[in-house]
């Protein structure tokens, strides 16, 4: 083999590996059954829940997420604290600590979910396997959103929801901390978020999940993004507490190479 | 040449696969992609913990040494899904690891296969195809 088709050959095996994660990336595209039409509640309100949970894809850059639009519209802090973020290998990822995802986050980090409806349609709650057991809670009674002055800024906000033509639900969320990120990629957001997602079920094995982020103190615009959750029948949730043995942090380094937590010998106090 | 053709794919592999390793935190910022390893070694402890499950092996190096690897999985609930059990590692048990190594050169890495002392390999919560197998 001369060096010309070597190179060329490791051009393809690189090139192979960029295109798989392209394929893994992209949104929706995800290759599974649709399978049949998506259950219904008896008066034909979608049904997203079954024998089965939602298993999130792992999204990892939410430019590729964009719908109707090419560029995420940073304001200039948030393009350079994302191009931060990235320069640090998303080291300080407030979710390497195993704090919560925050709101649409939540339904791109790869843990999977239910969605459990209320029959009496007053609540819908989001149960999430990953993060620190968490879950969302999502008023349907007809109760307006807050204003989120009058909230206790939380990782999750406040959100009240309703149904769109039985297909659609609908949510809408104020109320966010700004201890989370938007996501993996280190695309970040003021307490000044509020964010509408909107949750469809267009088969059986498909939850169709959109976001609009709406942030004047990040962004100049609102901006949308939404990917496909495939849904995997017959398996269940299981237990998973992130804060157990976070040994990550222990090694974890600032840029400058100091350690975020220091080991501190202690000398036992022992009574004589 | 053939040698060197084969490393460049792992590396290139490594670089596609290890991105999905360890979602809870940066995998980017501890382990190195461009550093694959390929690790056969006696496991000496088993920690089947959250976030992500470690196992601990001696490995000898050209010298003749051992030096007591850190391997890094997946949560066992994504194992679990892949097919491990917490019973799958023993110790004592003859493993081979393929993965990537620390980024501070330290005896420590991320796995993305390990085959069992039963000769079956298996995922490490990190590298299979399809979206269901990406949860860890």
């Amino acid at each position: 083999m001369n060096k010309h088709s070597h190179l060329k050959l490791a051009a393809f095996a690189i090139l192979a590996a960029g295109m798989g994660e392209a394929t893994a990336q992209g949104g929706g595209e995800h290759e599974h059954e649709p399978g049949p039409p998506a259950p219904r509640f008896d008066d034909g309100l979608i049904d997203f829940g079954g024998d089965g949970i939602w298993m999130q894809p792992w999204v990892r850059v939410m430019r590729d997420r964009l719908v109707g639009r090419e560029e995420i519209p940073y304001l200039p802090w948030t393009e350079a604290m994302q191009a931060y973020n990235q320069e640090t290998r998303v080291a300080y990822d407030p979710q390497g600590l195993c704090l919560p995802p925050g709101g649409p986050r939540m339904m791109g980090t790869p843990y999977p979910s239910e969605i459990i409806q209320d029959q009496k349609g007053e609540r819908v709650i989001l149960i999430f396997e990953g993060g620190t057991h968490v879950w969302r809670e999502i008023h349907m009674d007809g109760r307006p959103l807050p204003d989120r002055e009058s909230l206790n800024p939380t990782y999750f906000g406040y959100s009240v929801g309703h149904y769109e033509n039985n297909d659609t639900l609908v949510v809408e969320t104020t109320g966010f901390n700004e201890k989370t990120w938007i996501l993996f990629d280190g695309t970040m957001h003021t307490d000044e978020l509020r964010t509408i997602e909107r949750f469809s079920r267009p088969n059986r094995n498909t939850l169709h999940y959109e976001a609009t982020i709406i942030d004047p103190g990040a962004y100049s615009e609102p901006w949308t993004v939404a990917w496909d959750i495939p849904w995997s029948e017959g398996a269940e949730l299981s237990e998973y507490i992130c804060q157990e043995n976070n040994v990550f942090l222990i090694d974890l380094k600032d840029e400058f190479g100091n350690p975020f937590f220091e080991r501190v010998e202690v000398e036992p106090d022992w009574p004589e | 040449m053939r040698n060197r053709f084969l490393i460049t794919l792992i590396a290139a592999t490594a670089a596609f696969t290890a991105l999905r390793a360890a979602a809870h935190h940066s995998f980017a910022a501890e382990f190195d992609a461009d550093q694959p390893v390929d690790l056969t070694g006696y496991v000496t402890k088993v920690e089947w913990l959250n976030p992500h499950t470690f196992f601990y092996i001696d490995v000898e190096d050209e010298n003749g040494e051992y030096n007591n690897w850190a391997v890094e999985l997946g949560s066992p609930n994504g194992l679990m899904r892949r097919g491990w059990t917490r019973n799958s590692l023993q110790i004592g048990d003859e493993v081979n690891v393929e993965g990537s190594r620390a980024r501070d050169g330290s005896y420590k890495a991320n796995a993305r296969s390990v085959r069992l002392s039963s000769g079956e390999r298996l995922f490490a919560g990190s590298s299979q195809p399809d979206v269901e197998e990406d949860a860890n």
